[in-house]
C-alpha cells in the first residue's frame, strides 16, 4: 500500500498523525515514522525559513518508483508506506517530509525508511531555497538528478 | 519553432515569469535548448557563471515527464522542464 502526496503549505500542513493512521494495520509488527523539519543553522548561516519548489509529477512518479523497486532490490514484499513532501514557504520547525513505513519486522521497516529517504534525496525534484536574518535568500546547491533508468 | 521551457529551483532566477519561450530552429535538441538557455542568461545576466553552471549541470524533462538526454529531439511547442541540481528532503 503506498500513499504519495505533494503539500501545498499554503493549503494544508503536513500531519504526522495521518501518517500513522495510513500505515496503522495489525498485519504488521513494526512502523516507524521519519519526519525532516527546518533547522535553524545551514552552513554557518542562521534560517528563518525555506521555500520548497517542487515538480510535482516527477516527484510523485519518482516516490512510485522508490516504493517499488523496494520489492526487487530490498525484497521486502509485504509493506505500508505513506510519503508526503511539502511545498512553497516554511517556518522553522515546520515538517517538510514524512516518511512513514509499516512491515513485518524491525529490520525490515529500518532499511526500506532509509532507503526512501535516501533515494529521495538523489532523484526527486525538489529545491529548498533558504531565507536568512540578514534577509538574504539563496537556492541550495544540490546534486545533478540521477536517473534509474540511465 | 517555438519551445517552452518550465522553470524550476535556481533556474526559475532566470525570469520573473515561471516559462522562458525559445526560439529555435527546426530539428532541435536538448543540446541547443540548453546552448540557447546560456545565450540568453549570458545576454540577459551579462555572462552570470553561477546561472551557466546551473544550467550545464541541469537536466531536462519533456512534456511527457520523463528526464531526457541532450540527443532528444523536441517537436513543435513542446513544453520543456529544466531540472537544475535537487536536495529535498
Amino acid at each position: 500500500m503506498l500513499h504519495t502526496d505533494i503539500v501545498d503549505s499554503k493549503v494544508k500542513k503536513l500531519s504526522l498523525i495521518d501518517a500513522e493512521k495510513f500505515i496503522a494495520s495489525n498485519d504488521f509488527g513494526a512502523s516507524l515514522i521519519f519526519s525532516g523539519t527546518v533547522r535553524s543553522q545551514n552552513n554557518n548561516k542562521s534560517v528563518l525559513g525555506i521555500t520548497y519548489d517542487s515538480h510535482d509529477t516527477l516527484v510523485i512518479k519518482s516516490f512510485e518508483e522508490i516504493y517499488n523497486e523496494a520489492e526487487q532490490k530490498l525484497n521486502i514484499k509485504n509493506k505500508s508506506v505513506f510519503i508526503e513532501h511539502a511545498k512553497g514557504y516554511l517556518n522553522l520547525g515546520e515538517i517538510s517530509i514524512i516518511i512513514a513505513v509499516a512491515c513485518i519486522h524491525r529490520d525490515e521497516a529500518y532499511v526500506l525508511s532509509r532507503y526512501i529517504i535516501e533515494e529521495i534525496k538523489k532523484r526527486s525534484p525538489i529545491w529548498k531555497k533558504e531565507h536568512y536574518t540578514n534577509n538574504q535568500s539563496d537556492w541550495l546547491k544540490g546534486n545533478p538528478i540521477v536517473n534509474e533508468k540511465n | 519553432m517555438k519551445v517552452k521551457i518550465e522553470l524550476f529551483g535556481a533556474a526559475r532566477d532566470f525570469s520573473d515569469q515561471s516559462l522562458l519561450e525559445l526560439d529555435l530552429g527546426q530539428k532541435t535538441t536538448i543540446k541547443d535548448i540548453r546552448n540557447k538557455i546560456i545565450q540568453y542568461v549570458d545576454q540577459k545576466f551579462y555572462g552570470n557563471e553561477n546561472y551557466i553552471k546551473i544550467i550545464n549541470s541541469s537536466a531536462f524533462c519533456s512534456e511527457k515527464n520523463n528526464i531526457v538526454s541532450d540527443n532528444y529531439k523536441i517537436t513543435n511547442n513542446e513544453k520543456i522542464g529544466i531540472i537544475p541540481p535537487i536536495g529535498g528532503g
